[in-house]
């Protein structure tokens, strides 16, 4: 392959030795390497972020991330199983390559070899085997729902897994590429200590201030990336601020961007703000549909089509969203299907649906701004919009203290957002599968034509019959489920143009938060 | 009071002490020696009184925030896992916690390690609680310090200018400018300050980010943006006080005798009015000190300051229990000093307030 050369100018660190040791090279350079087209990496600088997305409760502890800052920390200082390329394909990170038998039941992974951790130690399939079950079983990690349907994991040789399911999923390496799934040496505890095969170690760390990381000696196993001397990230939750700091230069890059804002960054031409459009938070208010009135099909629908929803993302978000279709599906996901029937803004449609429902209850929606940022105002346009089609909607704006405790799943009718997942199945299954017995199912939405087709399309290798099964669940929702899901934002990130590596991800933004690792300075 | 018949050339130091003194030269030692006993004895009495009210007042508010955050809906197990917690998920959490332990034997156990000075570890994330306060109390003290060096003499000097000069321009134009200091919000003046002198003029920073290590001089580059603003918001006030405090004793007999004796407006406020008009400016200037210590939240959000308002709010809506705590009883504790300090000076400034009438 073309890119795969020893000299010193393409950056590349692979030497001749580790060529001539097969293919699991080759596979590295065309994962993580640099074209020859864009230019090579150079190493050296401190790369400065400056983040919104954590708190001073923050901790390593993988069971506990569940926002954007430690996550970007752990991924500085560990690897995980699986990465999620820009096009959206699952790659192996750790994992080389699988093999998965028909029935998508019977997994075999192959682990790379030659990996070191910080203390020295050799990756292998102890710590592989270790570093899933800590998600597994009696605990309180976040992915266990991703990794409930595994049966066993076996240790097959010092470099390869098996791992047997009870029900089968092609999207298995997906589950396993979940932030929270970070591979620790076997029976390692103590996170305020990490001990990881990642680029860097923990210099400094203050909770809800900052954290310094400094880049480990030696060649980092992956070519092209790791180039940074120092990392230091600094909290800074308010969006202004952030944005001034990224304007006198005392950070590099930054993410959440304020949507008011960033046409006018745009046109600092010392910064560049980059977008990835669909790919952000789903914006939606959800209603108990197994109770009055939601029940009411007919009500729905009217809701459905009595939301302005091209005036609530050009207002309130600036114009950086993409307008959702009840289904929490971004238009990038793969298996989004283009076709699908578009619950539009129609006033005519709302009211004919609004007099066939015939009901006389009374509507309340209660949003609030610790549900999301915007919520009220996004309920404000609904309420004006419903009121042109002479349906009347109270609103109520509630605390956001103790909103996901007191408000969301329990009032039935509400604001909710839902992140970003890699797979369309995970979307829709954390989401909308499994009636009562599914926690998270905040329309209450039970339909066996959709639990049938999303549980065909799990095993189905035939990528064309797993469109159509999608296309058929992504319908089902959006014309029966209780969510008018009316916004798709995007991820807005803003940096300096000397910093380069910052390309549009297939799943979080900052680089699927991997910039410190992709980037160089130019 | 005065001994020896004789009115003394210099009030303030008399009225302090209660003793004659003409000259260099002291009429009556012994009594002197007597007076200045007795005064060290009263004070000792005041500051243990003071220090052992202020400790019942350091358990009474461990109890009321305990309590307070008992009722507050959720607690850290829901609050942390958010979103993502399933029943399963939040009993497993809290049993690792000790959450399930009745709510009196939770603040007796913490009451018990905190009389040994261990404040715990935090619920969240399990960082032993003083090694997180530390620094940040540090780092708040310092910018408390930073704005009082300022404010202080500044607050005053200019109210006594304001009430010399009553009536008068610039009299005027200082209670205008403080009237729109107090009511502008105190994020909006910050963000003044940082568009006017970080971004279109850049003089200092706009992060104020400061950590362990740093060294002197760059920590005080860092924090003057924050200092000032906190300048403009006590300021206000502390003049405004200091000026209506003063002209309040304006009407008094004694002042009246000053004006007929001749003596010039400057030198009645300056040496006969101020010193009894001490007290309230006193007890305003202790006040605003302990909102520079703990109600400068905002401030630390708008310029990034780590200080201990920020942890205090990030514990109280993960309902992280030890932390609150730590952070309340920090915050009580600097109550209660700045109070009683404000007595102890108080009353040596007003012997008439040792003596019960």
């Amino acid at each position: 392959m073309a890119n795969v050369e020893t000299t010193s100018d393409a950056g590349i660190i692979l030497d001749r030795r580790q060529l001539i040791l097969g293919a699991s090279a080759v596979g590295l350079a065309s994962t993580f390497g640099a074209t020859s087209a864009i230019a090579a990496p150079k190493k050296g600088g401190t790369l400065r972020m400056g983040m919104e997305g954590g708190s001073p409760s923050d901790s390593l502890d993988p069971l506990t991330y569940a926002d954007s800052i430690p996550i970007t920390m752990s991924l500085m200082l560990w690897n995980n199983l699986v990465e999620v390329a820009d096009n959206g394909d699952a790659v192996g990170e750790l994992f080389e390559n699988w093999e998965v038998k028909p029935g998508a039941a019977d997994w075999t992974f192959t682990i790379r070899k030659g990996i070191t951790f910080t203390s020295g130690k050799t990756l292998d399939a102890d710590d592989v085997i270790y570093s899933i079950n800590m998600h597994r079983g009696e605990t309180k990690s976040p992915a266990k729902a991703l990794l409930a349907d595994i049966t066993e994991v076996k240790k097959l040789s010092a470099n390869q897994v098996q791992i047997i399911m009870s029900k089968g999923n092609v999207d298995l390496p997906f589950n396993l590429s979940d932030y929270h799934i970070i591979v620790v040496p076997n029976g390692f505890k103590d996170f305020s200590k990490p001990d990881g095969t990642g680029a860097f170690t923990l210099d400094e760390f203050q909770p809800g201030v900052r954290a310094t990381f400094k880049r480990k000696s030696g060649n980092y196993w992956k070519p092209n990336r790791g180039n940074f001397d120092r990392v230091e990230l600094i909290y800074i939750g308010d969006a202004a601020a952030r944005t001034q700091a990224l304007v006198t230069g005392q950070v590099d890059i930054i993410n959440r961007v304020d949507p008011k804002t960033a046409g006018l960054l745009a046109k600092n031409q010392k910064l560049k703000v980059s977008r990835t459009p669909g790919m952000g938070n789903r914006f939606a208010f959800v209603a108990h549909t197994d109770k009055d009135p939601y029940s009411n099909r007919d009500l729905m629908m009217a809701l459905k089509h009595g939301i302005d929803r091209k005036k609530i993302v050009d207002n309130v978000y600036g114009g950086y969203a993409s307008i959702g279709n009840d289904n929490c599906v971004g238009p990038k996901m793969k298996f989004y299907d283009p076709k699908q029937v578009k619950n539009s803004y129609d006033p005519d449609k709302a009211k004919f649906h609004f007099k066939k429902a015939n009901t006389s209850s009374a509507i309340e929606l209660q949003v609030s701004e610790g549900a999301f940022s915007g919520a009220t105002d996004s309920g404000q346009i609904f309420q004006e919009s419903l009121a042109n089609c002479g349906i009347k909607m109270d609103l109520k704006r509630v605390s956001g203290d103790g909103y996901w405790d007191n408000v969301w799943l329990k009032v039935p009718f509400c604001a909710v957002y839902w992140g970003n997942r890699p797979t369309i199945d995970n979307q829709l299954t954390s989401i909308f599968y499994g009636g009562a017995k599914n926690p998270w199912n905040d329309t209450h939405f039970e339909n066996a034509a959709f639990s049938k087709a999303l549980e065909a399309a799990r095993v189905e290798l035939d990528q064309k019959k797993r469109q159509a099964l999608y296309s058929e669940c992504q319908s089902l929702v959006s014309q029966n489920a209780g969510m008018v899901n009316y916004a798709v934002q995007d991820y807005l990130d803003a940096h300096s143009t000397k910093l380069q590596g910052l390309t549009i991800s297939g799943r979080y933004d900052m680089g699927d938060d991997r910039i410190a690792e992709k980037g160089w300075f130019a | 009071m005065r001994i020896g018949g004789r009115v003394c050339a210099r009030p303030f130091f008399c009225s302090t002490f209660g003793i004659v003194v003409q000259g260099l030269h002291v009429e009556n030692t012994e009594y002197f020696v007597a007076l200045f006993t007795n005064l060290l004895h009263f004070m000792a009495k005041l500051i243990v009184n003071r220090l052992l009210l202020g400790v019942l007042t350091l358990f009474a508010v461990s109890v009321l925030i305990f309590v307070c955050t008992q009722i507050l809906p959720g607690d850290v197990a829901s609050a942390v896992l958010g979103q993502g917690a399933t029943p399963e998920a939040l009993v497993i959490f809290r049993r690792e916690l000790g959450l399930d332990v009745p709510a009196h034997l939770r603040y007796w156990h913490w009451l018990v390690g905190a009389l040994h000075g261990d404040l715990g570890v935090a619920l969240t994330n399990k960082r032993v609680i003083i090694d997180e306060i530390l620094p940040r109390m540090g780092n708040t003290l310092f910018l408390a310090a930073y704005a009082a060096l300022i404010a202080i003499p500044l607050a005053v000097g200019l109210g006594v200018i304001s009430a010399i000069n009553e009536g008068k321009w610039s009299d005027r134009l200082a209670n205008v400018v403080t009237l729109v200091a107090i009511s502008l919000p105190e994020f909006f003046i910050a963000y003044l300050l940082i568009i006017f002198l970080a971004v279109d003029v850049e003089l200092f920073p706009s992060l104020s980010t400061v950590f362990k290590g740093m060294p002197f001089s760059e920590r005080v580059y860092q924090s003057t943006l924050p200092a000032f603003t906190l300048t403009l918001l006590v300021a206000a006030h502390m003049l405004r006080m200091t000026r209506s405090s003063v002209l309040s004793v304006m009407s008094t007999p004694y002042i009246e005798m000053a004006f007929l004796k001749g003596a010039p407006r400057r030198r009645v406020i300056v040496r006969h009015a101020l010193p009894n008009a001490a007290a309230p400016i006193i007890t305003v200037i202790a006040l605003n000190m302990a909102y520079l210590v703990v109600g400068v939240v905002v401030i630390e959000a708008v310029f990034v300051y780590p200080g201990l308002g920020q942890l205090m709010v990030d514990a109280v809506s993960k309902r992280d229990v030890p932390v609150i705590q730590a952070c309340g009883l920090t915050f009580a504790t600097v109550f209660v000093l700045l109070n009683t300090l404000a007595d102890i000076l108080v009353i040596l400034v007003n012997p008439r307030l040792r003596h019960k009438r």
